[in-house]
């Protein structure tokens, strides 16, 4: 039997646009980099001119001729330069194509986050952290704090560690981890009770929380935005 | 009579002679030298085909032969070609 393959295609078409966007990138500079080699003009230019004034024109005492020389040879001191400028070019195109990857790399991490934001907000709660301190009978999910009785806090206590194990816990078990006794002996009505118990107590306090709100001395009001309101 | 012809032709054969403009590579360098060419006709498509594997030989590239000269011209020259007066 084939396993049920789960796969994301939003994430495999922004890794493809990434692929391509680092394409376009490398494909920029390079050509840039071949224009910059191919036009800058290199220091046999100057020997080539000297040349021809010397060839086109009647010089030909031996002081115009020294001259012409030395015409030449500041033209190949130039020519060194200007190598050193094409390096000076290349250096500040490769810091060039390095903040264009950033940017794209952050345009994906920004859209990606975006993607998440919305799902997030779809879901309604998106718990972050989730700390069960025994000592003041609290949870704090993401930083809001809900008081329960010692009894759901040891209930959350044990869906916690299943969690962190992967486990699923049923009813009985439950009651068999809370009371110390053999699984056979416990009813899977016990456990289910103290799940109800925990979902009453914290949900009254959840939606207390993050939708029906109570503001002292004003009254209770809902905790969302008024344009996102629709009855239908 | 002929044998006078023969001898003003031969002697006007040896005559000939080339000014030219020559260059070397790395770093440039520029010469202008007279040159005596032997071939038989006194063109210039002729002294430069006598004249380039002569200067090739000291790595010297004949950019133009400037004119054809004779003996008696060879004085005027003589001062800008220096020391590539005669040389190759």
């Amino acid at each position: 039997m084939r396993a049920t393959i789960s796969s994301d295609t939003d994430s495999r078409k922004v890794a493809r646009s990434v692929v391509i966007g680092l394409a376009a990138i490398v494909a920029i500079l390079l050509v840039a980099a071949v224009f910059l080699f191919v036009n800058l003009p290199d220091a046999n230019a100057f020997n080539a001119r000297v040349e021809r004034i010397f060839i086109e024109n009647d010089l030909t005492t031996q002081a115009e001729i020294k001259l012409l020389e030395i015409l030449a040879q500041s033209g190949t001191s130039f020519g060194d330069t200007l190598t050193s400028y094409r390096m000076v070019i290349f250096v500040l195109m490769v810091f060039a194509s390095a903040l264009l990857i950033a940017a794209l790399v952050f345009l994906v991490t920004i859209i990606g986050l975006n993607r998440r934001m919305s799902e997030i907000e779809k879901r309604g709660i998106d718990i972050s952290s989730l700390m069960i301190s025994r000592a003041e009978n609290k949870v704090y999910l993401n930083d809001m704090a809900f008081s329960l009785t010692p009894a759901n806090v040891e209930t959350l206590s044990v869906l916690a560690e299943a969690r962190l194990d992967d486990e699923y816990l049923s009813g009985t078990a439950i009651e068999a981890v809370l009371t110390g006794r053999n699984e056979t002996d416990c009813e899977e009505a016990a456990g289910a009770t103290r799940i109800k118990r925990l979902r009453d107590s914290l949900g009254n306090q959840l939606v207390s929380e993050v939708l029906v709100r109570n503001v002292a001395k004003k009254g209770y009001v809902l905790a969302c935005p008024p344009e996102a309101i629709r009855v239908q | 009579m002929l044998a006078a012809t023969l001898v003003f032709t031969t002697g006007a054969e040896a005559a000939c002679y080339a000014t030219y403009k020559a260059k070397r590579d790395d770093p440039l360098r520029l010469h202008y030298g007279v040159a005596e060419v032997t071939s038989p006709d006194c063109t210039p498509e002729a002294a430069s085909v006598e004249l380039a594997p002569r200067l090739a030989l000291d790595g010297w590239i004949l950019l133009a032969i400037v004119e054809m000269i004779d003996a008696d011209k060879l004085g005027e020259v003589r001062k800008s070609a220096g020391d590539y007066f005669l040389r190759y």
